[in-house]
């Protein structure tokens, strides 16, 4: 062939290899521009503000909860009850949190909200300690101890769990709706979104700790969550994940909420803990693998202030 | 007094009786079920209130710990109802009664078999007890009627129960069939709520404790209150009150020593075809006076006699009270009474006294047992020595203690377990976590775990992370984190061994050094 044609030839392959990008982030600003990636609500006057409002405003930010639930859906929605602590000392999500998101829910039209967890201690003190079955069945959620019997071998795939007994209820579920609480962990730096799904594992998790980060990330990208809410009301900044004094709490007042994994956790290790997301080495394997992003200079946030 | 008792008035006596017995053995299993806990810090119900109302463990530990423990006030209205009435507690309300006519329903319709003397064994029993009270051995829980059936209970038959129904309904839920396993579900799910545990129970020596106690049943097949005529201790306390009681047993001139009332008596109570009777013997069941076929037998305050004495040779009852006396020297001779010798797995409950006091008023009724929140509070063979047999343990492999759960204090009936609110549980030591480094992930294998630390519940957290650089067997050097024991903040739970990795040997476990309650145990001289 003679110059002009490979120079054409070179330019039109060029170009046809650079349009999915183009063509991607063509058609992703076309359709991401209606939505936050994140929203972040704040309450200014806290006495003069529920949890749940605060909750509801992170979620409206991102579109409200209709964008996440249909009319007759099956919700699962996980809480941290993971240890007996009273709401003051931010060792599990705030009940007030919780009944928000299962209000929002019914509102949204959810036909059945089901609400448990795993617990670390005796389940019958965390559910109630927590606050957490008190305000769920309030609202209307079923709450109820995780069984034993419900539990199947799932082939989760990842580099480290190749397969884990997880918990037939999440995986019949037509949503699932993931609320951790915020705490630093001794073993995992900080707990947030991604550690969370421990809750619906079976099995002797304590195994998972052999390369925890790696287990978290494995999980977090078999589960795939339609929100996430990210409880910083109270936040554990020492001790975690029990913590066990209030002056280990700090009061933020925040709700974070979004729909990538990474990025929210991310968002939330950098505004209420003031560490980086790459620090996370979950949050860092997550990035690489493409389950979400952790560079939040391309994530659209909404702050809102109630 | 009237004798004449028209058709109208057979059976009633007994019928208001079975619903007497029946209530209370309602209350006692219902109270039985409630001592679980539901999450909340109190339990909420006064699930000991059977053993506040018993006199014999109240005297014995009046003698054994030389105290006064305010709900065995209560025992006096016990004193004074058979003083005034006769043994109606063991006719009418004692739940082990109640289970004992039950199954002697079963038993063959022959006269009973005449054990004449027999039933002075209780009251060699008796006197053996509180002999040895009297000089600090607290036994008498061993065989007192309500101790032994919540003991009997807590750690044999409630669990034979909760396994076969959780047996059943997990078929039935496997074998997934449309509308039967939805019902079978529906139904377990309210016996769940209603009956059955929370988790099924597991109890060391489960197996022995249920086998005495079905052959104690088993006896009224035999013959009918076995244990009440023969073996009760609390029977021959009140058979002791019941010595000038006010409602008598009385016999009019129309008998016609044809026998009946003999051949009916369950307890033994008339001893000749003439009627006559052992006050100290009777249960007040009254069936004698239902069915006389003359109706020449009545109960009422204006009797015509007392009936005859307890007949006890001086002699038998000298040998029991020093029997009684020499067991205490017998059990003591052992190195577990020497001051400074302390068992590494006798963990006691937080809230216990120290090991002389504690044995002095446990009366191993094993209501702490029945509530611990994780099953951890199981019953020693002979880690207390053989005089401290029964009494509770805190063994970590099958349940630690829970951090901020008080519920043992809460129901132990002679404070042995004293109540705590939970700030000071959280304070006490009841043993020291120890780690293996010989299996230990980190320190063994150069494998991360830090379980131990997670799971610690003190908010000072009383396992700390050491960073060392190791070297594996193949690959680059790494960083790796160990755990380490901070003594001066643990307080020996036990979550960290029942949840390190080590399944079958945990790397990290709880040892009695240090515990709060002993003097001679401590581990740091200044904490």
């Amino acid at each position: 062939m003679n110059r002009r044609d490979f120079l054409k030839k070179t330019c039109i392959v060029g170009l046809g290899l650079s349009i999915p990008g183009t063509v991607d982030s063509l058609v992703g600003s076309l359709f991401a521009s209606e939505y936050a990636d994140i929203g972040v609500a704040r309450a200014t006057i806290p006495e003069e503000t529920t949890h749940a409002a605060v909750t509801k405003a992170a979620i409206d930010a991102i579109g409200g909860m209709r964008r996440f639930i249909s009319k007759g859906d099956i919700v699962v929605v996980k809480p941290n009850i993971g240890w007996d602590g009273t709401p003051e000392l931010a060792s599990n999500t705030n009940p007030e949190v919780v009944a928000g998101v299962v209000n929002l829910c019914f509102d949204a039209g959810a036909k059945k909200v089901k609400i448990f967890d795993n617990p670390c201690v005796d389940p019958r003190r965390s559910y109630q300690q927590s606050g957490i079955a008190d305000a769920a069945s309030a609202a209307g959620a079923e709450v109820s101890f995780m069984d034993d019997r419900k539990f199947k071998d799932v082939a989760i795939g990842g580099r480290f769990l190749k397969e884990w007994p997880l918990y037939t209820d999440v995986l019949e579920a037509d949503k699932v709706i993931n609320i951790p609480i915020a705490k630093v962990h001794n073993s995992a730096i900080l707990t947030l979104g991604m550690k969370n799904w421990m809750g619906i594992m079976g099995g002797w998790r304590g195994r998972v700790h052999q390369n925890l980060d790696q287990g978290i990330a494995d999980i977090s990208e078999f589960m795939k969550p339609a929100l996430i809410v990210l409880d910083g009301i109270r936040i554990l900044t020492a001790h975690g994940p029990q913590g066990g004094d209030p002056q280990y709490v700090k009061t933020m007042n925040t709700v974070i909420a979004g729909t990538d994994q990474v990025a929210v956790d991310a968002y939330g290790a950098e505004t209420l803990f003031y560490i980086k997301g790459s620090k996370l080495r979950y949050v860092r394997i997550g990035h690489e693998t493409g389950l979400g992003t952790m560079d939040l200079s391309r994530v659209v946030i909404k702050k809102v202030s109630v | 007094m009237d004798h004449k008792r028209g058709p109208m008035k057979k059976h009633t006596v007994r019928t208001i009786r079975r619903l007497s017995q029946g209530i209370f053995l309602l209350l006692f299993l219902f109270l039985f079920i409630q001592t679980e806990s539901k999450g909340l810090d109190e339990l909420g119900y006064p699930v000991r209130i059977f053993l506040d109302f018993d006199p014999l463990i109240a005297l014995s530990t009046l003698l054994s710990a030389h105290a006064i423990v305010a709900g065995f006030l209560f025992s006096l209205a016990v004193v004074v109802l058979t003083a005034l009435l006769g043994r109606v507690f063991c006719g009418w309300i004692c739940p082990l009664g109640t289970l004992h006519d039950a199954v002697g329903f079963f038993s063959r319709r022959k006269p009973a078999p005449d054990h004449r003397d027999w039933h002075r064994l209780k009251y060699y029993i008796l006197f053996f007890l509180l002999a040895s009270s009297l000089f600090t051995a607290q036994l008498a829980g061993i065989m007192d009627p309500i101790s032994l059936l919540i003991r009997s209970l807590s750690l044999s038959v409630y669990p034979l129960v909760n396994y076969i129904a959780r047996a059943f309904f997990d078929t039935v839920y496997v074998m997934d069939m449309p509308v039967i396993t939805d019902g079978s579900e529906w139904v377990y799910g309210i016996l769940k709520r209603a009956v059955l545990s929370f988790e099924q129970p597991y109890f060391l020596q489960g197996i022995v404790v249920g086998l005495l106690f079905f052959l104690i049943l088993g006896l009224d097949l035999y013959e009918r209150r076995f244990w009440c005529k023969h073996l009760c201790p609390l029977g021959a306390l009140l058979g002791i009150c019941s010595r000038y009681a006010l409602l008598k047993r009385s016999v009019s001139e129309g008998c016609t020593s044809c026998g009946v009332c003999r051949r009916v008596c369950p307890s033994g109570a008339v001893i000749d075809k003439n009627g006559t009777w052992r006050g100290s013997e009777c249960l007040y069941c009254m069936d004698c006076d239902d069915l006389c076929p003359e109706g020449a037998i009545g109960f009422g305050w204006k009797g015509s006699g007392e009936g005859v004495p307890i007949d006890l040779p001086r002699r038998s009852v000298l040998v029991s009270l020093m029997a009684g006396v020499a067991a205490v020297p017998l059990l003591r001779i052992v190195p577990r009474s020497r001051g400074d010798w302390f068992h590494p797995a006798l963990i006691r409950p937080p809230g216990a006294l120290k090991e002389t006091e504690f044995l002095r008023r446990c009366i191993r009724c094993g209501e702490c047992m029945k509530v611990c929140i994780t099953n951890g509070l199981q019953p020693t063979l002979l880690e207390a020595g053989l005089e401290g047999i029964w009494t509770p343990r805190l063994v970590p492999k099958i349940g630690y203690c829970e951090f901020r759960c008080t519920l043992c204090g809460q129901v132990c009936p002679t404070g042995a377990i004293q109540e705590l609110t939970a700030r000071e549980k959280e304070r006490i030591k009841i043993g020291l976590a120890v780690i293996d480094t010989g299996r230990c992930l980190p320190y063994a294998y150069g494998i991360p775990c830090l379980v131990c630390e997670e799971m610690c519940p003190t908010p000072e957290k009383a396992i700390w992370l050491e960073e060392v650089k190791v070297r594996p067997r193949e690959g680059e050097e790494i960083i790796l984190k160990r755990p380490k024991v901070d003594a001066e903040r643990c307080v020996g739970c036990g979550i960290c061994e029942a949840r390190c990795p080590v399944r079958s040997q945990p790397a990290i476990y709880v040892i009695t050094a240090n515990e709060s309650r002993s003097e001679g145990n401590r581990l740091l001289l200044n904490p």
